[in-house]
């Protein structure tokens, strides 16, 4: 009788919720906003030299209706690219260059690849079609590799398990940044994705624990990413921004860019340095 | 000489007739005749020579007349029958008096004099509330709560509806100096402000100061919030109490040694857990239900006081709050407690008859932990902030044209800023952050109110401040002044100014008040803050019933602490890096019109104000501000506000409440652009991403909303009791409590026919926080 009270008085408070409709659509005007450039350029050593150069709009401005006009609407296809690095100058041509391995766009390329130097800056030049220019520099990071992945079953009734990653954090004299990612057997499986920085680890040693969210058989990829302080920036401005639109209690803000110039552009050119390991629950 | 100015400036203002030998002092004390309970405020007053007087914060008193062999003083106070006292005046005079109602309160016996001592005084910019106004006035839920209350008073709007956040004339919410009987209160709410932390039931009354600050409050920039805890009954034992919908309540008090001493203990819990507990337990076997999380509150005052002798006065308070929010299940362990403690021990004394004193030592304790235990692991953050103050004030009535006021004080702070702690159980891993600091706060102060004329009064001080931490020490000279000018017996002209410093800061990046705000002391980078501000306006009595006030302000802000884009603001152990530091200016008018007398009370009050923010500077330097140098206006720029609230008793039984309230919507900040970002191989694609540009740019639809209230009275036997029933949002107003802009997408397939989502249209979306809320309470006394 109690449980069918208390089952009563929950179903009660749904409804009652659900029925008061709290949501609702409005008319709202934002301010005016001026287009910007977009760029997105990660550079791997050994990988060819790449970047998504986009536009951006209005908040409000109309989506294609048309699915494969959606990227010649957002692609910027006239401006000149390249990378300077130790006296070396690297062009980027336009063109649509698509990976089927990892599925990614960019809109300039180079056949030349990154060379492995850690010690000389990687400058981006961007010169628009009317003239204005976009650069940015940025470094080669040390390699940094996962140590081991446990899987810990022991504490819980069924037969999930968690997942624990460690690695050693070799750059202790400096503050040091990392994306951490989990995918379910494929790259489009993303599990947990985060950055975080070492400034406030007392051990050399770094674990990333997860809930008991996997069974045995389950295939697993580890990614740990070695990142630039801008990019740990720009990252979190994304999400952050991503984050606060629905969020009250959440204070916006900008994208934290460390793209310069007089051509109105926002967005990142940075390096990275990636350890990936795909591991079978057992 | 130069090197004590003060003391001869004490001198000039006590003058040679203070000791003429033609004039004696009658002083004491006026207490209510039923419970014991001091009366601030109330009025005593020679009908002879129109000479007058008020009792002090502690219901002190004292005037000096020319010798006679009979004098008549007539007390008064708000709701109690006059009483006359006639004695010989050849000797100084010890004389405490009790009023008492005559009639039941309920009937409210308002004397025609009401608002005669908000006329006359040099107070300006001051709102008071009280238990009984609370307790009628309709509140979310059937939850009295006298700081909502006061929020509908001209000046006060709140943060975000329905939550006890306070912005007083363009301040912060951290602006706000908020003393429990004496000791600082850091986090006044519960439930992420939905609730304050006042049991109304222990409270005797609140006086809210917005400007012409008196120079015995220093500390923070924009108000001053005066909650008085009720002494306890010290003639009867008695309770009152109530059952509501969310919580209940009791409160208990009554005489130690009747007459000489008492005691007043009450306490309040919510219920939400056990009903989300009966649900949890029903749904055990169901493996797909989300456990609901745990979650209440409490309160806990308790008080004391002992009359020591005829001038001695003892008083002992205590408050214990929490909240509480947990969940359990076989893989987390995860508890969210937040609360204040606070006591205070209080002595007065009375010198002589011109000479009263107050030594109080308070100590107050806010603290937020988050305990996180993951198979193996454990993580912990948390902040707290504790201090010790002591302090002596002193009220010298020097003669009927001078009353000083002194004193001086110290606090002792004692921070542990944002502190986190994980690791492994087998100490391989650890992670840990946070800052520890230790604060010397102190404050030195003299002030006098000054009969100048039969029409000038004018009530000027001085406060030095300092405040020491980490090796700096920051000092601060904060003159304060307020006048009136009796225009005729019905209307006066004020003015006042005030400097104010404010030392700690609250590090807080939303608009709501959340229990991991963390206070944070000025540094050698994070100077105090300070503030200005000039008002004037003037009272005006219009027939005995109708008081009317129009007040305007400005007020110049210094060293505003904001924060720079996606600050880090845990797990920090250099949070000043996240810090902004700017400018900020308000200025606007209020207007009220009140009315005490009769079957219908209540009151009109309408706010006219602008608020601006800029010139803000990140202290890291290489951190983004974005707007940079620009000013803007901060969330809570509420152009318009407007309440009306009306209390009409219908009869002895049965008393009808309503309260409207309208106010300009406010901003919010929301993106004007957009892009795409595609990410790493393995990361995630969002067809959409915010660019945020200019802050706080859009302006949310005015807002609107009647609460109405019925209060049912019982008169049993053993005593009273009341049913109030409240409705808030009696006409359904969808109130914007925050605005989104919603992507929609498609479904369509990829070259390679794989599913992809294409953005399609973007909407804004509403949502509100009330719906039309009806709730119903029985209280009761004894």
């Amino acid at each position: 009788m109690r449980s069918i009270y208390k089952n009563s008085l929950w179903a009660l408070l749904v409804l009652a919720v659900g029925a008061c409709n709290l949501e609702q659509e409005i008319d709202l005007e934002l301010p005016v906003y001026e287009s910007q450039l977009v760029v997105e350029s990660y550079l791997q050593p050994g990988e060819p030299f790449t970047l998504l150069l986009t536009q951006s709009a209005g908040y409000f401005d109309p989506f294609p209706t048309e699915n494969d006009e959606f990227l010649e609407q957002i692609l910027v296809d006239d401006a000149g690219v390249a990378i300077l690095h130790n006296g070396n100058r690297y062009e980027l041509e336009n063109g649509l260059f698509f990976n089927p391995f990892t599925l990614q766009v960019f809109n300039y390329g180079s056949t030349e690849t990154m060379p492995e130097d850690f010690d000389n800056d990687f400058e981006l030049e961007i010169i628009t079609s009317g003239g204005q220019t976009a650069t940015a520099t940025t470094r080669l990071l040390a390699p940094i590799g996962l140590d081991s992945i446990i899987f810990d079953g022991n504490n819980t009734a069924d037969s999930s398990v968690t997942a624990l990653t460690y690695f050693e954090d070799e750059f202790r004299e400096s503050d040091n940044f990392y994306r951490f990612m989990i995918h379910r057997a494929t790259l489009d499986s993303l599990y947990s994705d985060f950055v975080f920085s070492d400034r406030v680890v007392e051990t050399s040693t770094i674990v990333v624990g997860t809930a008991p969210d996997f069974e045995v058989g389950d295939t697993l990829i580890n990614t740990l990413i070695h990142i630039t302080p801008e990019y740990y920036d720009f990252y979190n401005s994304v999400q952050g921004a991503i984050f606060s639109n629905g969020n009250p209690f959440a204070q916006p803000g900008g994208i934290i860019s460390n793209i310069e110039g007089d051509a109105n552009a926002t967005g990142i050119f940075t390096t990275l340095q990636i350890d990936r390991v795909t591991s079978i629950v057992e | 000489m130069q090197k004590n100015p003060w003391i001869i400036w004490l001198f000039l203002l006590i003058g040679v007739n203070s000791f003429a030998q033609d004039k004696f002092t009658v002083s004491g004390s006026i207490a209510d005749a039923e419970t014991g309970e001091t009366l601030i405020g109330a009025t005593v007053f020679i009908p002879s020579s129109g000479e007058g007087t008020v009792t002090n914060e502690y219901g002190f008193y004292s005037i000096t007349l020319p010798a006679a062999d009979s004098v008549t003083l007539e007390f008064s106070y708000v709701g109690f029958s006059n009483e006359l006292r006639t004695i010989p005046l050849r000797s100084d005079q010890q004389l405490s008096i009790e009023l008492g109602s005559g009639i039941k309160l309920e009937e409210v016996v308002v004397k025609a004099n009401s608002f005669q001592e908000q006329l006359t005084s040099t107070e300006m910019s001051v709102e008071a509330i009280t238990t009984k106004e609370a307790k009628l006035i309709p509140v979310l839920l059937g939850e009295s709560d006298i700081i909502k209350t006061i929020q509908l008073k001209p000046g006060i709007p709140s943060g975000s509806e329905g939550t006890t956040g306070l912005f007083v004339r363009g301040g912060g919410s951290d602006q706000n100096l908020i003393l429990l009987d004496e000791a600082l209160v850091y986090n006044a709410s519960h439930l992420f402000g939905f609730f304050s932390t006042f049991n109304t039931d222990a409270v005797k009354d609140l006086k809210l100061y917005k400007g012409g600050f008196p120079a015995q409050y220093g500390g923070r920039l924009s108000s001053v919030i005066d909650v008085k805890l009720k002494e306890g009954n010290n003639k009867k034992f008695s309770g009152t109490g109530g059952l509501g919908l969310i919580s209940s309540r009791l409160t208990l008090e009554g005489p130690i040694q009747k007459g000489k001493s008492s005691f007043i203990v009450s306490g309040r819990r919510t219920y939400f857990d056990l009903i989300t507990r009966g649900i949890n337990n029903a749904n055990s076997e169901n493996e797909d239900f989300n456990q609901i999380p745990d979650y209440y509150f409490y309160d806990l005052n308790t008080k004391v006081n002992f009359q020591l002798g005829e001038k001695d006065r003892l008083f002992l308070s205590g408050y214990f709050g929490r909240d509480v929010f947990g969940f359990n299940d076989d893989f987390f362990n995860f508890q969210f407690d937040w609360g204040n403690a606070t006591g205070t021990a209080r002595w007065n004394h009375q010198f002589n008859p011109k000479l009263f004193a107050n030594t109080t030592f308070t100590y107050s304790d806010y603290e937020y932990s988050i305990v996180n235990t993951v198979t193996g692991f454990s993580f912990e953050v948390g902040s707290r902030i504790r201090d010790a103050n002591l302090k002596s004030d002193f009220y010298y009535a020097v003669n009927n044209k001078h009353t000083l006021r002194f004193g001086l004080g110290a606090t002792y702070h004692q921070f542990t800023v944002g502190r986190l702690q994980a690791g492994s159980d087998d100490g391989d891993i650890a992670f840990e952050a946070g800052q520890d600091f230790d604060g010397v706060e102190l404050g030195a102060y003299v002030g006098d109110e000054w009969t100048a004329t039969d029409k000038l009064r004018i009530n000027g001080g001085i406060r030095f401040s300092g405040f020491s931490n980490d090796g700096v020490f920051y000092t601060g000279i904060e003159p304060r002044f307020a006048s009136r000018y009796l225009l005729s017996d019905k209307m006066t002209l004020k003015a006042s100014y005030a400097r104010m410093y404010q030392y700690l800061h609250l590090v807080s990046s939303s608009g709501v008040s959340l229990p991991t705000d963390v206070w944070y002391p000025s540094t050698e980078r994070i100077r105090p803050q300070t503030s200005d501000q000039v008002a004037a306006g003037f009272s005006l009595l219009l027939g005995d019933k109708y008081f009317l006030t129009n007040e305007y302000f400005y007020k110049w802000l210094d060293n505003q602490v904001d924060f720079v884009d996606w600050a880090e603001l845990f797990a920090n152990d250099n949070l000043e890096e996240e810090f902004a530091i700017g400018k900020g200016f308000a200025y606007g008018m209020e207007v009220s019109l009140e009315k005490k007398e009769g079957r219908l009370t209540g009151w009109v009050g309408y706010t006219l104000q602008l608020i601006r923010r800029g010139e803000f500077e990140p202290v890291d330097p290489s951190a983004q501000f974005q707007g940079g140098l620009a000013y803007f206006s901060p969330r809570y720029d509420r152009r318009h506000d407007l309440s009306v609230v009306a209390v009409y008793e219908i009869n002895r039984r049965l008393t009808a409440t309503a309260s409207w309230i309208y106010g300009s919507g406010d901003l919010t900040w929301l993106p004007s652009g957009r892009f795409t970002y595609q990410d790493i191989q393995g990361g995630q694609f969002s067809a959409v991403v915010p660019i945020y540009s200019d802050r706080n740019s859009v302006r949310l639809a005015d807002f609107h909303r009647l609460d109405l209230g019925l209060v049912l009275k019982f008169f049993p036997k053993w005593g009273e009791s009341d049913l109030t029933f409240n409705v808030i949002n009696a006409y359904d107003r969808r109130n914007a409590f925050f605005v989104f802009l919603e992507p929609e997408f498609r479904e369509a397939e990829d070259d390679n026919g794989l599913p992809i989502e294409i953005p399609e249209k973007i909407t804004a979306k509403q949502v509100s926080l009330f719906p039309i809320l009806p709730s119903i309470t029985w209280n009761f006394k004894f």
